[in-house]
């Protein structure tokens, strides 16, 4: 890499340019990362209540259904879950965690009251107003679930987007730009070593010569004091 | 199916009917039966099936359904068979009698219908999920699967006892979208016809009696688990729109009062004719809010009190009324054994479930 760089002046200034703004980038990089680590650690906490609260949800859902199932038929549990057409509605928003734009869902009409439901109350059972239940506090989890595992993922893939910047920054890209400085400053020493040493060599050369010049000037001005004096 | 038609007030022949409700009754499953059940998988639970009163329900649904599924529709069909018999066999008041209690399975038919149109599902899960033990003709149930529409249904049923009331909800449907005033009209008008034209104040020890006080216990108790279900849900709902008359524990006014407060509700219980037999119930229920338990002890009463009436008069519709309640209990205890298995419930815990007397 160094190789291709041409030691001029320019270069190393714009290389320095490139340094100093690379330096900086890492650091904000660096600090986004860890901040992004801070929030993802966050939201693993909570992701990891929501899993939990999904499975116990889950669990008590499939009790609620298999009893209800169990007692009041598979017949009865499928007309009663026939008698509702209206479903759930779901909104879903975005909002941004230190740059990283995750979803927010808006859940409505989730859970409902026991005339909501579709069924009749006189012929139904408790059971199946469990079950109801139940599955409403389940679909609450699941889309809640949804939103912090989101969330979680895309942050995921921010933090890792972020470490391999920082990463290329910090085992790429600033050691090649070390390397070209100092390819260049040392070019650049060396030139004006190089530069130095023919101006001495010129400087003595032209010493050289003018002390010749003058030797040769004085030669010549003492024959014609010797004719003078005759 | 039935196709006969109320003859109240003719001649009952108690006789024949209760000849053969106690041969019918004594092939119904007991407790050693349920024993050996729920320690069955559902594939036991099925071959164990071919081999009792529901054979033939069982290899005619064999080729259609398999597992606990195929278990579920043979105990509807063959419940629905027998009491059809019922109907059948019955004449004059005693068919009157018992026609007036089966009416729950037209409701239960009419819902499926109109639920099965509000779907949008197929004409031939409607018909499999039917169980056509109630007063019906076969006619009428086909013309109902023929319906295109809901208002169809509601137009169909206009000479029923759910015409009037059917009508009457069909226009909030309309307005709502959901079909909550529909299915709580059909149910009100089962309720309520269920003590209609029944004397008003029967001679208390007779066989009239009984069977009146057995509606108005179904009625009471009906009333009981919606008030608790609306207490317990917290929705503004208006309790009186559930109320069914008939009862003897609570009128429009109380029950209005009392859905609001769960621990009045439970106290007015405990001081009722009932608080003796739901004691325990009303306890457990105090405690742990478990409404599903509290349900379990009013079948269980309805039962006992069913079974109660079924040895003090053996030439009166109690004997037919018992069976029937047993009868309804027998297929709601093999199916929740079948299904508990299946959903890997262990036997104590099915066990827990049934209501065996």
């Amino acid at each position: 890499m160094a190789k291709d760089v041409k030691p001029t002046r320019k270069n190393l200034m714009q290389i320095e340019d490139r340094i100093e703004l690379s330096e900086r980038g890492h650091d904000t990089l660096e600090k986004k990362r860890d901040g992004l680590i801070m929030e993802f650690m966050d939201i693993l906490d909570q992701a990891q209540d929501v899993r939990e609260d999904l499975d116990d949800s889950y669990d008590r859902a499939q009790r609620a259904i298999n009893m209800a199932r169990a007692m009041e038929g598979d017949v009865a549990v499928r007309g009663a879950a026939a008698a509702l057409k209206e479903h759930p509605e779901l909104t879903t928003q975005s909002k941004n965690i230190m740059g990283v734009v995750v979803p927010q869902i808006e859940s409505s009409k989730v859970r409902k009251s026991l005339d909501e439901r579709g069924y009749g109350v006189m012929g139904t059972s408790a059971r199946i107003d469990e079950a109801a239940e139940a599955y409403e506090e389940l679909l609450e989890n699941i889309i809640l679930a949804a939103e912090v595992e989101t969330a979680m993922k895309k942050m995921l893939e921010e933090i890792e987007t972020t470490k391999r910047r920082v990463n290329a920054l910090e085992f790429k890209l600033l050691p090649d730009l070390y390397d070209n400085q100092e390819y260049i400053e040392q070019k650049l020493e060396e030139q004006e070593r190089e530069e130095i040493f023919r101006m001495k060599k010129i400087k003595a050369k032209k010493e050289e010569e003018e002390d010749a010049l003058a030797t040769e000037e004085e030669a010549q001005e003492e024959p014609e004091a010797v004719t003078a004096d005759d | 199916m039935s196709s006969r038609t109320g003859t109240s007030g003719q001649g009952s022949n108690y006789e024949y009917v209760i000849a053969r409700v106690r041969a019918r009754s004594a092939s119904l499953f007991d407790d050693d039966d349920y024993r050996k059940l729920v320690r069955m998988g559902t594939g036991e639970i099925a071959r164990f099936m071919e081999e009792t009163e529901y054979e033939t329900e069982m290899n005619a649904l064999g080729s259609r359904y398999d597992g606990v599924d195929l278990v579920e529709y043979a105990l509807n069909r063959n419940l629905a068979k027998h009491f059809d018999d019922l109907l059948r066999w019955s004449e004059g008041a005693l068919y009157d009698y018992i026609a007036r209690y089966l009416r729950k399975f037209d409701v239960w038919n009419v819902k499926t219908v109109i639920r099965g149109l509000y779907s949008d599902a197929e004409r031939t899960e409607v018909e499999d999920d039917l169980i056509q033990a109630g007063e019906f003709t076969e006619r009428r149930v086909e013309d109902l699967l023929n319906a295109g529409s809901v208002e169809e249904v509601v137009e169909q049923l206009d000479d029923t006892i759910f015409g009037e009331s059917l009508a009457e909800a069909f226009d909030v449907y309309e307005e709502s979208g959901v079909l909550v005033p529909l299915e709580n009209a059909l149910d009100r008008a089962f309720y309520e016809t269920l003590l209609s034209g029944l004397p008003d104040n029967p001679e208390i020890d007779s066989p009239t009696g009984l069977y009146v006080e057995f509606l108005e216990t179904e009625v009471d108790f009906r009333n009981l688990r919606n008030a608790l279900r609306l207490a317990r849900s917290g929705a503004d709902i208006d309790p009186s729109e559930y109320f069914i008359e008939g009862g003897q524990l609570f009128d429009e006014q109380e029950v209005a009062q009392l859905s609001t407060n769960l621990d009045q509700l439970v106290s007015a219980v405990r001081e009722s004719k009932y608080g003796e037999d739901l004691d325990q119930a009303l306890s457990s229920l105090e405690e742990a809010d478990n409404l599903i338990d509290f349900e379990r002890a009013l079948d269980a009463a309805l039962l006992e009190y069913a079974d109660r009436l079924s040895n003090r008069y053996p030439l009166s519709v109690c004997p037919v009324l018992s069976y029937v309640l047993k009868k309804e209990r027998e297929v709601d205890n093999i199916r929740a054994i079948a299904r508990g298995r299946e959903a890997g419930l262990g036997p104590d815990e099915i066990e827990q479930e049934l209501v065996i007397l």
